[in-house]
């Protein structure tokens, strides 16, 4: 349980922090990712670039209509925002159901959605609100959408090189709902169905595929009218649901169906 | 003169004298044990289930700086151990169990090389430095697999994966079953789960040159039995070497156990002349600490028309993994003794096969082969009552034995001292609002919701036991002193660790002794202390210690008699509450232990002091019983189980504490619950451990827990004078067939005759499926 | 664990095959694989470092060709250990013209051991289906222009 030895920065600035990072530099949010992967010597990061010394990343602020989220807002954080929950509470919602009392403590928004675990929570409703994430690295900031963020397995749009800063989501209704079915050891999710419901309503699913995907096949079926026990059956068309020893790809497939169902339907009842 | 008290202290429900520093954080365990020039050792442990080592290069780890050694089996095998088994079974052949792997590596997590350092950082980074070459052999994991004709050899040279046959049969079974009304069969896996006690292994070990002496500190629940069959092992004379338990997080049987890393931290102490300090991480103890149960068995049970229950045939695959620990080959041979239940059999009959598997070994975890026996019984008792079409709360009166039937002679041979199932099942079924409980599931089943109702009777034996029938002895050693100031010492040769017989046993000796509890203190775990002793397993310690000290306290009780007598005057004392009384005249302890150690007014032949230690030899095990009745609702999309009530009565005879008894009860059923719902020690076919973290190997946490209804019957034991019976397995044995039964009771209108564990949410869900649940 | 998959790439079965065992190329094809010593015929020593996004071990090992019947078929062998555990890994490949291109169909068997079993299980099959799929996505670049 004792990591490879590693070189430790503190920087004041996002500047300086950008710059310290490389091929192998990580950069250290919440830690609760990275260290026990680091304590199993799965992660060997030479540097570790520890970005809680710099000012201004957490924060949950309304800014031209949306919801800015500074990246090292705890999920604790988020969980006891009133202004979220009143105004995006798809948030205030999902945040209590990460992990348990001292993961949310200590772990951030944004290093879980930098990590990418295919099981993590935030994702699915990261894509359902079509949220933007800011990115800053050695040739400036840049804003990517949610629907590029999540390249694959364990790997997000983020660079080796730069840092996640800011997350916007928009505000909605109280219509929305993050249903998760949890990894009875770990508490991850097997399938975590994240619905805004609405004229256009979207499913975020997480858990199920080696990312998180938006349920596009689902989303249409439920624009052209069908019900949502019809569209829910296509919450899993189209993509590769993982086997692990926990839950076949069948039943992570069955339970994003479920799931969907179940979180359009208390979506919808809330208003 | 302290205040009598208006109750006695047997039979309340105190809290523990044991939690406040536990709750504090200020108890001690191995690993907050220090010592000036402590080193570290750490082991380096094999990535597969089975293979040649053609080669193990240290130098780069050895030139670390900071590295005090880089060992090999090599350089230890001939020096200490090997890992003793006390189990005498015909096994006719064992594996020699060295310390280190010799040539080859039998399972993953097999230790290979240890490394010592005086800095844990430098320790862990010099183990990665350790360059091992292995060639892979086939690796057989599944026990019935390693049954095939073709199967891969756990260990090639013994030409078979058969460990040993071993054959429990009375009564005319043939005759019994050819007179049957109908045999009723069911193949049941018992799945194999890993105990991951809170805290993991690890010990600390300290030589003294100048007097001989070896210590080690060891979180263990048999430090005696440690220093019986360690000093051999290591080359240090037995009363040379002193075994300390301190304060342990957790055994439930994997750390009744004598492991390689003990011996091996013993030898690096004396080989290396500095104390060593070993702690597993967690995935050490998942791959490399015993696991629990796994057996496979095909049961068949006789019966009549009627629902007597005649006989019970099973034939048994256990699992025992690559190597024996202290009793691994034994423990399913308990699942043999206890195949009658509660039961009045007229046959039984148990082929049992132990099977070698490239797994870690297999041994006693809370139950030992007893939860099989019952989680067996009562299984079929519900497949009997299924295929007969009865009631199978009826099913299970009808065979009871009756109360004036005991002491009980078994169809295993078991002579059950007391019991009353009809009661406790009775008593369950009130608290549970029985009737209203078969209402609500007809209601529910009505309104579409998927529910059930089980209940488990059951009996366990515990208290071990009569020297006859264990490996070394059965007996239990106390000693009671009072000392000059009047308080009380209490030492016991059994080793709690999180039982509470600091309290329980303060509470016995203070109402017999009649001194406030206070002034107790109850000592165990040393062997410098306690000299002699069998520990704790087998729910024994508050039976075997508890009348060992109660031995103790009648001695002192004759011989202070003696004294106050003599110093009263009197010819003849009464002794009431703690006080010696003759006529209008009284002494009490404080007075009395004065006199006895200042010794200037001894009766002519009285020795000074106030102390006496005893054996007790118990007659016979001790046999709790009760019913568990449990209900549950099951979600038709995602097969997720929910108890939605819980009831537990257990007989454990007269309760000293009632707190404890229901704290090992509750903490019983929470084991359960795993086992049934999730728990499951998962290696793929290739012999890897796939739950190696508790990121995938799930444990009960409180959310998880129902609110319990607790009851309980009283029949005292006839094994003891104090009337009474092991209770900390009890609860383990008796939940797992009742939440289990309540499960399949709720799936059984789809067609759901049984189910193996663990019964998770997809394997429930598909067996909807099946049935045609929409 | 198994996985099965079928790739198309561009040219013959002759350049295919001989793009697919060429030591040179193979190195380039599989992503971090720092060393490929060849050390007889079809035989190679590598230094692979391997894994999913920031969880990458440090493994050395043997990669072979076997059983080679040109241009229809082989078997790739690839062993590797190190402190994440080991990797053993079985791979038939057969190919079969397509017009223009070749149809590959890879059949492989693989064995995870150690560390990354025991406490990544969940993770390996789509790792290693990614890698599988990332190693023909690299070969079908280097195969492009060989008609």
């Amino acid at each position: 349980m004792i990591p490879a030895a590693f070189d430790y920065h503190r920087p004041g600035t996002l500047a300086e922090a950008v710059r310290l990072l490389n091929d192998d530099a990580k950069v250290l949010a919440g830690g609760h990712s990275l260290i026990p992967a680091m304590k199993l010597r799965l992660a060997q990061p030479k540097v570790i670039i520890d970005i809680a010394g710099i000012g201004d990343l957490n924060y949950i602020r309304e800014r031209a209509g949306k919801l800015a989220i500074g990246a090292m807002t705890t999920h604790f954080d988020i969980e006891s925002s009133n202004l979220l929950a009143e105004q995006c509470p798809l948030m205030t919602e999902l945040a209590p159901q990460i992990g348990d009392v001292q993961v949310r403590n200590k772990g951030t928004i944004g290093g879980s959605l930098v990590h990418a675990d295919p099981a993590a929570d935030w994702p699915a409703a990261i894509l359902a609100l079509d949220a933007e994430l800011d990115v800053t690295g050695p040739s400036g900031g840049r804003t990517v959408k949610a629907k590029d963020f999540f390249v694959d397995m364990l790997q997000s749009a983020v660079g080796p090189n730069e840092i996640l800063t800011e997350i916007r989501v928009p505000a909605t209704s109280r219509s929305v709902a993050y249903v998760k079915f949890a990894q009875k050891a770990s508490g991850f999710a097997i399938a975590g169905v994240a619905v805004v419901a609405g004229k256009l309503t979207s499913v975020g699913v997480t858990g199920v595929a080696a990312k998180a995907y938006r349920a596009a096949a689902a989303e249409a079926a439920l624009r052209s009218g069908a019900s949502f026990s019809d569209a829910a059956q296509k919450a899993a068309d189209g993509i590769d649901p993982l086997t692990d020893i926990h839950a076949s790809g069948d039943f992570r497939a069955h339970l994003a169906r479920v799931n969907t169902l179940r979180a359009l339907e208390r979506a919808t009842a809330r208003r | 003169m302290p205040a009598t008290k208006t109750k006695p202290y047997i039979g309340q429900p105190l809290k523990r004298v044991e939690d406040p520093r536990l709750i504090k954080g200020i108890a001690s365990y191995v690993d907050d044990l220090k010592m000036p020039g402590m080193l570290h050792m750490a082991i380096l442990r094999s990535p597969y289930a089975h293979a040649k080592i053609t080669g193990i290069k240290t130098t780069t780890a050895k030139a670390v700086p900071g590295v005090v050694a880089v060992l090999t089996g090599a350089d230890v095998n001939d020096k200490c151990g090997p890992v003793p088994c006390a189990a005498a079974m015909p096994v006719p052949k064992v594996p020699k169990h060295t310390v280190l792997a010799g040539d080859r590596v039998y399972f993953v997590g097999h230790p290979v090389a240890v490394v010592v350092a005086a800095d844990r950082y430098v320790l862990r980074d010099a183990l990665d430095l350790i360059e091992v070459d292995y060639d892979a052999l086939p690796a057989i994991a599944d026990p019935e697999q390693a049954l095939a004709k073709d199967a891969a050899l756990a260990h090639p040279d013994f030409g078979t994966n058969v460990a040993y046959t071993w054959t429990l049969a009375n009564g005319d079974l043939d005759a019994v079953f050819k007179a049957a009304d109908r045999i009723v069969k069911q193949k049941m896996v018992h799945q194999r789960v890993t105990p991951m006690p809170i805290e993991p292994r690890g010990c600390l070990t300290s030589y003294h040159a100048g007097e001989g002496t070896m210590t080690l500190w060891t979180s263990t629940q048999v430090p005696h039995l440690i220093r019986t069959l360690v000093p051999g092992l290591i080359g240090i004379p037995e009363n040379k070497m002193r075994v300390v338990a301190p304060e342990v997080g957790g055994g439930f049987g994997a750390k009744l156990q004598i492991y390689a890393e003990e011996i091996l931290c013993c030898h690096l102490a004396q080989r290396l002349a500095a104390p060593v300090k070993w702690i597993e991480s967690r995935r050490e103890n998942a791959s490399s600490t015993i696991h629990g149960r796994a057996q496979v068995g095909y049961y068949e049970v006789a019966v009549k028309k009627d629902g007597t229950v005649l006989a019970i045939k099973a034939r048994s695959i256990a699992d025992l993994g690559a190597y024996f620990q202290l009793l691994t080959p034994m423990i399913p041979t308990l699942t043999g003794l206890m195949l009658a239940g509660c039961y009045k059999l007229k046959a039984v009959r148990m082929d049992l096969t132990g099977v070698y598997t490239n797994t870690m070994a297999t041994d006693a975890y809370r139950g030992a082969g007893r939860p099989e026996a019952t989680y067996l019984v009562e299984r079929l008792m519900d497949c009997v009552a299924d295929e007969l079409g009865l009631d199978p709360v009826k099913v299970r009166l009808k065979n009871f034995p009756k109360p004036s039937e005991f002491p009980f002679t078994t169809a295993t041979g078991l002579v059950y001292d007391s019991g009353n199932y009809a009661g406790a099942l009775k008593k369950a079924q009130q608290l549970a609002k029985w009737d209203a409980l078969l209402k609500q599931r007809d209601t529910a089943r009505k309104a579409g919701k998927i529910f059930g109702v089980g209940l488990s009777t059951y009996v366990e034996i515990c208290a071990l036991g009569p020297s006859k029938i264990m490996p070394a002895g059965g007996w239990e050693w106390g000693c009671v002193r009072i000392e000059i100031s009047g308080k009380v010492t209490v030492i016991t040769g059994t080793t709690p660790h999180g039982q509470g017989q600091e309290t329980s046993f303060a509470q016995l000796v203070g109402d017999k002794l009649g001194v406030p509890m206070e002034d107790v203190v109850v000592l165990r775990g040393d062997t410098n202390v306690a000299h002699f002793g069998r520990d704790t397993y087998g729910s024994r310690t508050t039976v075997v210690g508890g009348m060992a000290i109660v031995m103790c306290i009648d001695k002192i009780i004759e011989k202070a008699g003696k004294l106050a007598a003599h110093l009263l005057g009197a010819k003849k004392v009464s002794f009431k509450n703690g006080t010696f009384v003759a006529g209008k005249k009284s002494i009490g302890w404080p007075q009395l232990a004065g006199e006895a150690y200042v010794a200037k007014n001894l009766p002519v032949g009285l020795e000074p002091g106030l102390e006496a230690s005893a054996f007790y030899e118990p007659p016979n095990c001790t046999f709790p019983f009760g019913t568990h009745i449990v209900a549950v609702e099951i979600d038709r999309d995602t097969g997720q189980v929910k108890i939605v009530k819980y009831v537990a009565v257990d007989d454990c005879g007269p309760q000293i504490n009632p707190l404890l008894v229901e704290g090992q009860v509750q903490g019983g059923i929470a084991h359960s619950i795993g086992q049934v719902l999730f728990e499951r020690t998962v290696y793929d076919e290739n012999g890897q451990l796939l739950t190696g973290e508790f990121m995938d190997y799930a444990m009960p946490r409180a959310g998880d827990i129902p609110v319990y209804i607790m009851g309980s019957t009283v029949t005292p034991s006839t094994s003891n004078a104090l009337g009474i019976k092991g209770v900390g397995e009890a609860g383990t044995i008796g939940a797992t067939p009742a939440i289990a039964n309540a499960i399949i009771d709720a799936l059984s209108p789809f067609g759901v005759r049984h189910l193996d564990l663990p019964l998770t949410p997809e394997k429930v869900w598909l067996a909807l499926q099946k049935g045609g649940a929409r | 664990m198994k996985l099965a998959a079928t790739y198309t790439l561009p040219g013959s079965r002759d350049k295919v095959y001989a793009a697919l065992t060429d030591a040179g190329t193979i190195q380039k094809c599989i992503d971090g694989c720092e060393k490929l010593v060849q050390t007889g015929d079809g035989a190679y020593d590598a230094h692979l470092k391997i894994g999913v996004a920031g969880l990458k071990g440090s493994y050395v090992g043997k990669v072979q060709l076997r059983d080679r019947l040109p241009p229809e078929s082989y078997t790739l062998l690839i062993e590797g250990k190190g402190s994440p555990g080991f990797v053993k890994a079985t791979a038939k490949m057969q190919l079969v013209a397509s017009g223009d291109s070749t149809k590959l169909t890879c059949d492989a068997e693989a064995q995870v051991g150690g560390l990354i079993a025991a406490v990544g299980s969940r993770l390996i099959e789509a790792a290693a289906r990614k890698m599988m799929d990332e190693f023909f996505r690299k070969m079908a670049i280097n195969t492009t222009g060989s008609a």
